[in-house]
């Protein structure tokens, strides 16, 4: 669906993205994951057609994303808020729908579907400059929407949302799975990508350093398991790839007061893979 | 096209919503056409406005009601008769009116051959300094007027010649100085005897035959270039008012162009599948039709209201539409001055001053020195306010419409071209 061949952006001296190649499977929700600055968003901008890559080619379904008839297949959510205050939530729909060139009743249907499903219905008629900063976001999310695109690209799309919205996008972005939309979706937030991804890229510094299933990735890159059994006389930390017999030798023993284990996550994964924190 | 027209929508939509833009596009503009209109109108004395002046008249004789009447004849006087100098003068003083004037006794009685002149007393608010000058001009023609009277009444005069002769021999006068004058009296009684009778001092046209007057010695007639009044001058002020509106569209709409692109809204756009030009033509439509309505809305003020009636309306049309097109380009060319919404209003509204100033639009061109009135040319608001005024009250035909309209079309396309080329779509 989605296909990405080497491609590279440079601005000035600053590579932002060197010699990425992957490739996005129709229906794949697919996390782009990585710290600010590694090169997420410019990659997305790609993807969109936004900036022509220096070298390497990008293909969406076959096409060229500088091509209108294949942007048209695409629905972006930027990572800024790309929504007009000044206008209602419906009119914003409505709006986007008819650059789309959406007809008339299909833009009312589709903006109704989509308050509903980000659940905005009761505020449709408000206009957008009195929304909390998630209910923005998940308007912004609804705008990317309204032409029924086979591509969604998610770029940040939690980025300053309250639990709530967070949990109704996480809702929504398994909708766009169940409906067997390819999703791209940008974060540094590890549990996200853990949650909703079928695979994620991890990237930094403008290179992919590693593409598998979240369960490939820590089998890869996580490590061992780490158990902490606390004794009377203090805790004992023990690496391993067998937590489980680690675990029952450990309540086995009398002077067990309590254990803890460890497992590795993509956060792990990333050190390993960078020797820094994601949030770094 | 369908795009083009969402996006313009869109941005009509959201001026709708702008308090502030609305304020300055549509309000702004008629507040300053209608200020300055009113300006100009009791500069002008037209619009039933003028100076109140007292007049008060102590000598109560013919030739002093006579001299009254003509001041309350004139237009650029509103005249109200007292009988109390001393009342009128306090009126003055405290503000009431701006002058008084005072026709002395004997006014009636005064010759202009001995004794003591023709006198009349002025008294003007200090405050009124730039009027006290025209007051004063006015009443001397006034007087002036009255002197011409005299002497084309020549039994008046010879009355006064005679009344001269007769007190000639009391006077303080030495002996060489009387026979002067008793000489200079007699001939001219004989003059005034003669005169007549050889129509030296005009009467009926057709007895007189060839030659007319023969006292006439300057004929100054007007030629009216604009109408039987002259324009109103509300006709003069709304072109500029017009252009102020104008200007403030351009602006907004340019720094709304930088606002899209700082806040993303552009970014969004750009991944619709439409190219770049169909957005910048989506905000060149939208500026368009609100710069259309805006003079429309003026125009429609200035038949209605003020009574003004275009000389020709299709001519109007087509200034307004060579504005607008103009104005398109100049809102391309400010989206392209700053990179934050800020530095695009601060720098836009800064050459937006300039060519107003100009350009006639703050001050008439008429008040300008010559290298400034050179420099005009540079200005589109200066082609822009000669394109209305050539419509509505300058009288222009189409060939007279062609090298304003042709700058400011021009203007236009240049710069939405440019302004086109230049624009930087990337996010700050």
């Amino acid at each position: 669906m989605i296909t990405l061949d080497t491609i590279s952006k440079r601005f000035g001296t600053l590579t932002a993205v060197d010699g990425l190649s992957l490739s996005i499977e129709p229906g794949e929700v697919f996390g782009l994951l990585g710290p600010n600055g590694a090169g997420k968003s410019t990659t997305i901008a790609m993807m969109v057609g936004l900036l022509g890559p220096d070298s390497g080619t990008v293909r969406i379904d076959g096409g060229d994303p500088a091509e209108a008839a294949v942007r048209a297949t695409l629905g972006v959510a930027p990572q800024s808020l790309a929504i007009y205050d000044d206008m209602t939530a419906r009119e914003n729909l409505t709006f986007f729908g008819s650059i789309y060139g959406l007809d008339g009743p299909t833009r009312t249907r589709r903006a109704d579907e989509l308050l509903e499903l980000v659940g905005l219905t009761d505020r449709a008629r408000d206009r957008v400059k009195g929304f909390s900063g998630g209910m923005k976001r998940r308007v912004n999310l609804a705008c990317a929407l309204v032409h029924d695109p086979k591509v969604v690209l998610l770029d940040e799309p939690t980025a300053g949302v309250d639990p709530q919205s967070r949990h109704a996008i996480f809702e929504i972005v398994r909708e766009l799975r169940a409906q067997g939309r390819t999703v791209v979706y940008t974060t540094h937030y590890m549990e996200e990508a853990q949650k909703l991804c079928s695979r994620v890229g991890v990237i930094d510094k403008g290179a992919l350093l590693a593409l598998d299933s979240v369960e490939g990735l820590i089998g890869a890159h996580g490590g061992e398991s780490i158990v902490r059994i606390e004794r009377d006389e203090g805790e004992e930390r023990v690496q391993t790839a067998e937590p489980l017999a680690v675990l029952q030798r450990a309540l086995a023993s009398e002077s067990t007061t309590g254990v803890r284990v460890d497992r590795p996550d993509l956060e792990t994964v990333f050190l390993n893979l960078t020797g820094r924190s994601l949030r770094d | 096209m369908r795009e083009i027209w969402a996006l313009a929508t869109k941005d009509l939509r959201l001026l709708a919503r702008d308090k502030g833009g609305l304020f300055f596009t549509f309000f702004f503009p008629i507040l300053y056409a209608v200020f300055f209109g009113t300006i100009f109108a009791s500069m002008s004395g037209g619009g039933g406005s003028g100076t109140k002046i007292i007049v008060v008249d102590e000598d109560r004789s013919e030739a002093s009601a006579s001299f009254a009447a003509s001041l309350e004849a004139e237009s650029q006087f509103i005249v109200t008769t007292m009988e109390d100098r001393a009342a009128a003068q306090e009126i003055v003083r405290k503000g009431g009116q701006t002058a008084f004037i005072v026709i002395p006794e004997g006014f009636g009685e005064a010759s202009i051959f001995e004794g003591e002149p023709m006198e009349l007393v002025l008294g003007v608010d200090p405050s009124k300094t730039a009027e006290a000058g025209l007051i004063q001009g006015l009443v001397t023609a006034k007087a002036y007027e009255r002197l011409q009277d005299l002497f084309l009444d020549p039994d008046i005069v010879r009355t006064m010649a005679r009344d001269s002769i007769a007190s000639i021999d009391d006077s303080d006068l030495n002996p060489a100085q009387k026979l002067i004058f008793k000489s200079f009296l007699n001939s001219l009684d004989t003059f005034l005897v003669q005169a007549p009778e050889a129509g030296v001092f005009g009467g009926d046209d057709e007895a007189d035959g060839e030659g007319g007057p023969a006292f006439n010695p300057v004929s100054i007639q007007s030629v009216e270039l604009v109408g039987d009044e002259g324009p109103s001058p509300y006709a003069i002020a709304f072109p500029q008012g017009i252009i102020w509106g104008i200007m403030g569209c351009a602006a907004g709409f340019g720094i709304s162009l930088v606002t899209e692109r700082n806040k993303g809204t552009l970014t969004r756009l750009r991944t619709a599948p439409m190219g770049r030009s169909t957005v910048l033509l989506g905000k060149g439509l939208a500026c368009f039709l609100t710069t259309i309505a805006v003079a429309m809305v003026l125009l429609l003020l200035l038949t209605l209201v003020f009574g003004v009636t275009p000389s020709s309306l299709p001519l109007l049309i087509v200034a307004v539409v060579s504005i607008a097109v103009c104005f398109v380009g100049i809102m391309m060319l400010l989206s392209t001055l700053g990179k934050t919404e800020a530095a695009a209003g601060g720098i836009g509204w800064a050459v937006m001053i300039v060519m107003a100033m100009f350009g006639g639009g703050m001050m008439p061109l008429a008040f300008m020195k010559g290298w400034m009135i050179t420099l005009s040319h540079l200005s589109p608001v200066k082609w822009s306010i000669l394109a209305m005024e050539g419509a509505i009250w300058r009288e222009f035909g189409p060939a007279d419409m062609l090298l304003p309209c042709g700058v400011l079309v021009a203007v236009g396309i240049v710069g939405f071209v440019l302004g086109s080329k230049m624009f930087d779509w990337n996010e700050h």
